[in-house]
């Protein structure tokens, strides 16, 4: 087997910087800020080296640009990078964070030669604006050494290979840290050096595990590497012998579809919350659908009456020839929270989910908000309108230690017109928010007014009264 | 009782950390600038606060009261839990709350204290007000708010009172309604409080932002954890008459009449135990001052010296001191019985009395002139001295006192620790959510030293924030946070000892380091208190002495001590005057090197001047060029007047000394004995806090219209700022001038002595041991490797020869009883292989693979590889009484194994030590051509001035002196010794990467001379580590 390495120096940092217009010196640090992981080949001009403390990074380039690292990023992009190798070779293995593999041994007949397939992959890379370190060699390990050292060249030659292996220094072979202060103790500078030594000695001396990776990168001692899926996604769609003119018409092909994504889901153990639904014309650009639930779901009916609350209000622009239905977001299953004995908390819940989905579906997303308690003293921010949330749970603030507020706030304070009748209680005195220049500094008052009316006024800094809001 | 007034009771000041937003003296004058009768401060479970609100006070009608808010860890039965303010009403009282806020303090981790209900009950607080904060009522209902205050009122009636605040937040009517029940329930008094957290509304953001760090969190998170509004500040009367009813107001000042402690009555009381049975301090002391003159004066003391200790005595009685040169007698006279070397310094130290009783080496009878300044009887001005110690003992000296004078009498003073321009962006821009990458940005491009900071504007360039109204609010809350306390650190040394009980004269709390106790003072609320503390310092070059002295007599083959050195040594001072000093105490840095060619040191007093001038206050004053003018006779010397040439004259009319500048400003600008001590305590906090503008006009007037020139008193006034903080006095200086000369002495008669001992001390002192070996060998020390058949743990000089061989604990990591191990069990005739030192020896893989590495077992092994090949071989479990066979001594040998170049060795000894006995790596480098055009530091000594060089070398020092605007200093090393090389900040700018990064630096530049000083001016810089990198695979094609 034949395998090609592809080394990504700075994935994450030219990811970014396909999408940014300056393309100053830029970097990526580790989580808690303090140490440079990657940096750019403009940051790497300046001086900066990954490992770098940032104080000195700055200090080297004043206008450094910082991002900080984020794992899921990465792995989501190296991930992408999968999948378009996948399109050429079936065989790929991920090797997080910055690394692929791909067995190569077979496209060579394919594409006629090894020379064309390294062109096909530099090729891509240069579409895709991505740096990447090439390596081919007769195992995994060979391959991906090669290409970390930017050793990497066309060939397949046994003996040229071997070679840049031998030459290869001990701190590019990826020995782990004790071992490579041993191997440099005893005078050693390269690979080959290593490779030299009596075999047996070396597993008695050092340690079988070193002897055991040496052995893997010379082909000796096999090194399996498992296979990456490409994720899958649920794609199923109809194609219709006569054009459908109304939406009532797409709901019973989409029975069926539903059933068989219910039973995918079923399969996978998975849920999903949002489904794609496309509409084809024969003339037109296709009607894109995107249907979303509340909550994780997998049950065919839920999805029908939501597409079908949907569906009712849409009305096509122009007959539809085939229909797609796709997911491609899959949740975990989760076990149902908080089931007490009776089951009552459940169905509460599930009543919840299923009226949030339905008022979603019926108004759209933007127009549902619900109402929660907000920390901050100032009365216009000590509430929100958030989007829903799917779960019920215990109020971020405990009502106790909620101060007594009007039910009904004023959208803005308005000038107080009369003078109060009776005063209740006051002054509350509330001054803070300099920090986000909304400050505000008020005695507050509760008043009853001429109409009987209770009201919450108060006087400002410039000593203006106004109604704020009503107490029932 | 008039409601006229009022006092407040509950005040955080900013030691109460991150809650109080005010200074103690802030508070202090607000209180009086309001008209208050008294102020209380209060801070959690401390009295930290309090000397500096008293020294507030001192010349105001308002009286302080000491206090402490608590708030307990448990809760008696059914109560909520317990918060409360206990005021000292007498001494008494006072130390009965030192002794509460002790026990807290003492069982939590620092900086924490935890106290249970049962302390409370069970501590003696008969002579403490209590004023209880009662719980709100959606904190805890009426029956545990009530139990609580049953259980107090049971422990303090009727020294009991229910404090009620009017933050005017919202539930604040409940909680009022809910005092009046109360007091109506347990038939107590209420009074008002303020509940004060700073002293004035506009503190309310900076309280916010406190706030919010100490939450964690930042200001649009915190919700609330603020409070509500800015209303816990010192309120005018009008208002506080406006929210309170009259009685609560009247209470206060029953309560501020009830406490008539007053912390200027805390008196040092000394600790009896040093005087023998039968005597009086003055008599005993006077017996060991004479017992000392025969010591010190075997032929009789000379007539001056006696006349001087007898005015010394008569002082020391008058300001009743006795006890305080008893007890560092006392500490100076144990360490001498263990053969620790030590040595005082400061006013009094110097003192003839001093010199009598061992504490100091100077002899007054050398140098009279100087110690005119003994103790000032016109200030009440505690006498100082510090004592150094060998650093590597003076634990033992810190331990003898904790054991003489036992923990409950003996701690160390406070430092407290605040905020400096880092953490005060740092925590300001956490607070207001900055993002912290984007901070540390900030502070790196920020020049601290330009004085002119502009941050704001550096804000706004770094796009931390657009809205310049932020970056001004951010600006101002860093400025207001300045200087904030932060914690308590614990002293360098400063001990406090007491006759009775510490804990009873201030409270005591736990330091960072285990079985370490700190007091809440730091060292200038001693002073200002009038408290005495003994300084126990830590000094590494009395180490070397020690060790050098010791080296020294087995080579005499008698004791030689440090008094035999023989005194103005001509050629130590042609040593000196030469700049060679590397190793030498106090001027062995680059500076200093550079400035003693120059002042051509002579005699003992141009050391002290020497170890003085090199310092901030000199030079920012400009006072160096002018001394060393006057000092070679190349300007005239004269005073104004005759009082002026009495300051003066010592030092040619020039002032150096911190002590001259403060009698140049009573001499010279007419200040009073008063101020003058104003201006000196004003320079010694210039640097964290203090503000020396006010003098400045006093200064410069007083001068202009004493006659003396404007020029000269904005230099002064310069050099009084330069002098902020790094305060240099000659009582010090003359101390310090002593070990100068005892170490430049044994340097230029005891090389190899002096070398071995400076190596068997570090870490201390400017250089690394390579740079101390390499210049050992420059002076003619033979210097050997470390050898298992050889070393001992310490490095040793060997035979008659003296030849310096290098111990084992060079080696990095080795450890000290494997290595002890190989030097006790070594047989006669040497280890013969690495099996039978490892078993001999009983070392451990680590061990082994470290001698491997360092080569230490040139005996038996070809060369460290094969060393190593050996040891990899796991241990065999060997047999007690094998018959040791042949086979034993036969090394195996491994053909694969390259032999190790020189490059090689040479970067594996550095690896192993840090340090080469082999050619330097510059020297390899050169012969391998990559250096061709540059010069050697020693070529560089024979080349003219004004010629274009390129020099290379090991970068051993990157600095920026502040004193120096903008340069950096960068030194070389190559194989015939450092070049310097100065980087003006242009070029610095230009070339951060090589300058900041290089380990291997090439230097294009200009050469520069002054006398023998050769400085390369620095052009192009170009960064060749890699050539290190590569040394051995290049080293190897000439194999």
């Amino acid at each position: 087997m034949l395998w090609l390495y592809l080394h990504f120096p700075h994935l994450v940092l030219d990811h970014i910087r396909r999408t940014r217009e300056n393309q100053g010196a830029l970097v990526i640090v580790e989580g808690s800020g303090q140490k440079v992981i990657q940096a750019c080949p403009e940051a790497m001009s300046q001086g900066i080296r990954s490992g770098m403390r940032l104080k000195t990074a700055i200090s080297l380039a004043p206008d450094l640009g910082i991002v900080r690292a984020d794992e899921t990023q990465e792995a989501r992009i190296l991930e992408d990078q999968a999948r378009w190798l996948y399109r050429y070779a079936a065989h790929i293995v991920l090797v997080p964070p910055d690394g692929l593999l791909a067995e190569i041994g077979s496209l060579q007949k394919l594409y006629g030669g090894l020379p064309a397939v390294w062109q096909t992959v530099e090729q891509g890379l240069n579409e895709r604006q991505l740096n990447a370190w090439i390596g081919i060699g007769y195992t995994p390990l060979a391959a991906r050494l090669i290409a970390r050292a930017g050793k990497g060249e066309c060939t397949a030659d046994k003996g040229h290979i071997l070679r840049s292996l031998s030459q290869m220094p001990l701190l590019a072979a990826e020995f782990d840290e004790k071992a490579c202060t041993r191997l440099q103790r005893l005078g050693l500078n390269t690979l080959g050096e290593v490779f030299d030594l009596p075999s047996g000695e070396l597993a008695r001396r050092l340690s079988p595990e070193l002897l055991a990776y040496i052995q893997k990168i010379q082909g000796t001692r096999p090194d399996p590497r498992t296979p990456w899926q490409p994720p899958h996604s649920f794609r199923q769609q109809a194609d219709f012998v006569q054009e459908i003119e109304h939406t009532q018409g797409l709901l019973f092909p989409l029975q069926r579809m539903l059933a068989e994504l219910e039973e995918d889901l079923c399969w996978r153990q998975q849920d999903t919350d949002s489904l794609r639904l496309v509409l084809k014309h024969r003339h037109s650009e296709p009607t894109r659908l995107q249907i979303r639930t509340s909550g994780p779901e997998h049950r065919a009916d839920n999805f029908l009456n939501l597409i079908r609350l949907r569906l009712e209000q849409h009305s096509l622009s122009s007959p539809v020839i085939s229909m797609v239905l796709l997911v491609k977001r899959f949740l975990s299953r989760e076990a149902p929270a908080g089931q007490d004995l009776l089951g009552e908390t459940r169905d509460l819940n599930e009543a919840w989910h299923t009226l949030i989905s339905r008022l979603q579906a019926r108004l759209g997303d933007q127009a549902l908000r619900q109402l929660s308690p907000q920390a901050d003293h100032r009365p216009e921010r000590a509430w929100s309108a958030s989007e829903v949330l799917r779960k019920t749970g215990a109020p971020l603030i405990p009502a106790a230690e909620l101060p007594r507020r009007p039910l009904w706030l004023l959208k803005g304070p308005q000038p107080l017109t009369e003078a109060p009748v009776t005063w209740f209680s006051g002054p509350e005195r509330i001054s803070g928010g300099w920090w986000d220049g909304q400050r505000v500094h008020r005695d507050y008052y509760i008043a009853q007014l001429n109409s009987g009316q209770l009201a919450w006024v108060f006087r400002d800094a410039r000593e203006g009264w106004f109604v704020h809001g009503w107490f029932g | 009782m008039s409601a006229q007034s009022y006092a407040e009771l509950f005040c955080f000041s900013n030691f109460t950390f991150l809650t109080g937003a005010s200074h103690p003296h802030e508070l202090a004058e607000k209180a009086h600038e309001l008209g208050y009768t008294a102020l209380a401060i209060t801070d959690a479970c401390s009295v930290a606060g309090i000397p500096r609100a008293w020294a507030a006070l001192a010349n105001s009608p308002v009286k302080l009261i000491t206090g402490s808010w608590f708030e307990l860890s448990d809760t008696p039965t059914g109560a909520s839990t317990p918060r409360f303010i206990l005021l000292a009403r007498t001494r008494k009282g006072y130390g009965q709350l030192c002794q509460l806020i002790t026990t807290g303090r003492r069982r939590a981790e620092k900086g924490q204290y935890q106290l249970f209900y049962r302390d409370i009950e069970t501590h003696s607080l008969d002579d403490c007000l209590c004023l209880w904060l009662p719980p709100a009522p959606t904190e805890a209902d009426s029956d545990q708010a009530l139990t609580c205050g049953e259980w107090l009122a049971r422990l303090f009636d009727p020294r009991i009172w229910i404090a009620a605040a009017r933050t005017l937040e919202s539930g604040e009517e409940q909680h009022l309604a809910r005092i009046h029940w109360l007091a109506d329930q347990l038939r107590i008094p209420v009074a008002a409080v303020g509940e004060v957290h700073m002293h004035s509304r506009e503190r309310q953001p900076l309280q916010d932002v406190l706030t919010a760090l100490r939450n964690h969190t930042n200001l649009e998170n915190a919700g609330h954890c603020l409070f509500q509004n800015g209303e816990r500040y010192l309120r005018p009367l009008p208002v506080l008459k406006r929210l309170f009813p009259a009685t609560w107001l009247a209470e206060t000042l029953v309560i501020a009449g009830q406490c008539t402690f007053e912390p200027g009555s805390l008196r040092y009381e000394y600790p009896p135990d040093l005087v023998p049975e039968g005597e009086t301090p003055a008599g005993y002391l006077k017996r060991l001052t004479r017992e000392g003159e025969r010591r010190r004066y075997p032929e009789g003391t000379p007539l001056q010296v006696q006349s001087l200790i007898r005015k010394e005595l008569g002082l020391i009685s008058e300001m009743k001191y006795e006890h305080y040169f008893l007890t560092i007698h006392d500490i100076v006279a144990f360490a001498r019985s263990r053969g620790i070397l030590c040595q005082g310094r400061g006013s009094a130290a110097n003192s003839a009395v001093c010199y009598c009783l061992g504490i100091t080496e100077v002899n007054p009878a050398n140098v009279e002139l100087l110690f005119e300044r003994f103790i000032s009887k016109d200030r009440n001005e505690p006498p100082d001295i510090d004592v150094d110690f060998e650093h590597e003992r003076r634990e033992e000296v810190i331990q003898y006192i904790y054991r003489r004078y036992t923990r409950e009498r003996a701690a160390l003073a406070a430092t407290v620790i605040r905020y400096r321009p880092r953490s005060a962006i740092r925590d300001v821009g956490k607070a207001l959510g900055f993002d912290p990458a984007l901070v540390e940005q900030l502070l790196e491009g920020i020049d601290w030293r330009d004085k002119a900071t502009n941050w704001r504007q550096q804000i706004l360039d770094k796009k931390i924030t657009r809205n310049p109204k932020v970056a001004d609010q951010f600006f101002t809350l860093v400025n207001t946070l300045l200087g904030f306390p932060r914690h308590l650190s614990q002293h360098v040394g400063g001990f406090v000892i007491s006759a009775g009980p510490l804990a009873e004269l201030v409270p005591v709390e736990n330091a960072a380091m285990a079985d370490r106790t700190v007091i809440q003072w730091d060292k200038d609320d001693l002073e200002s208190l009038g408290l005495m503390k003994v300084d126990v310092l830590a000094l590494g070059m009395l180490s070397a002495i020690r060790k050098a002295l010791e080296l020294i007599s087995e080579q005499k083959g008698k004791t030689f001590h440090i008094q035999d050195v023989p005194q103005e040594d001509p050629d130590t001072y042609a040593m000196l005057q030469k700049g060679d000093s590397i190793g030498v105490f106090q001027v062995e840095s680059r500076a200093q090197i550079n400035m003693l060619p120059r002042l051509k040191p002579a005699t003992y007093y141009d050391l002290v001047i020497e170890v003085a001038i090199v310092r901030p206050g000199p030079i920012q004053g400009d006072m160096v060029h002018p001394y060393l003018r006057r000092k070679h006779g190349l300007e005239p010397v004269d005073y104004p007047n005759d009082a002026v040439r009495k300051v003066l004259e010592r030092t040619l009319g020039v002032p150096i000394f911190q002590e001259q500048v403060i009698k140049l400003a009573m001499v010279a600008a007419g200040f009073s004995a008063g101020e003058a001590d104003q201006l000196r305590r004003a320079m010694a906090a210039w640097k964290s806090h203090g503000d020396l503008t006010p003098f400045r006009e006093k200064l410069v007037t007083g001068m202009l219209e004493r006659g003396h020139d404007a020029d000269f008193a904005e230099r002064l006034y310069q050099q009084i700022c330069g002098f902020g903080g790094y305060g240099f006095p000659e009582s010090h200086a003359a101390s310090f001038a002593l070990l100068v000369y005892v170490s430049a002495w044994i340097k230029r008669h005891y090389p190899a002595a002096f070398y071995c001992a400076l190596l068997n001390s570090q870490p201390m002192g400017f250089y690394s041991p390579s740079q101390l070996v390499q210049d050992a060998r420059r002076h003619h020390v033979t210097v050997l490797p470390p050898d298992v058949n050889a070393s001992q743990w310490d490095h040793t000089l060997e035979g008659k020869e003296r030849h310096l061989r290098l111990g084992l604990r060079i080696i990095q990591g080795l450890s000290v009883n494997g290595a002890e191990r190989i030097h006790q069990n070594r047989p006669a005739g040497g280890y013969r292989s690495a099996s039978e030192l490892r078993r001999l020896a009983t070392l451990n893989q680590r061990d082994m693979e470290l001698l491997a590495g360092a080569n230490a077992m040139p005996a038996f092994t070809a060369n460290r590889h094969q060393a190593y090949w050996q040891l990899l071989d796991h241990e065999q479990p060997t047999e007690l009484f094998a018959e040791e066979v042949a086979v034993d001594y036969q090394p195996e040998y491994c053909q694969q194994l390259p032999e190790p170049s020189e490059g090689q060795n040479v970067l594996a000894d550095y690896a192993s030590q840090g340090l080469t006995l082999q050619r330097h790596p510059l020297a390899l480098l050169r012969e391998q051509g990559h250096l061709k055009f540059c010069l050697s530091a020693e070529q560089l000594k024979s080349t003219k001035a004004g010629i274009p060089v390129q020099v290379a070398g090991l970068v051993t020092g990157r600095q920026r002196p502040g004193s120096a605007s903008g340069v950096t200093f960068v030194t070389l090393e190559d194989e015939t010794g450092n070049v310097n090389v100065v980087v003006w900040l242009e070029t610095a700018r230009r070339q951060r990467k090589p300058l900041l990064t290089a380990r291997l630096l090439h230097v294009k530049g200009v050469l520069e001379r002054q006398g023998d000083i050769v400085h390369v001016m620095a052009g192009r810089l170009s960064d060749l580590s890699h050539l290190i990198q590569s040394l051995p695979v290049h080293s190897r094609n000439f194999h």
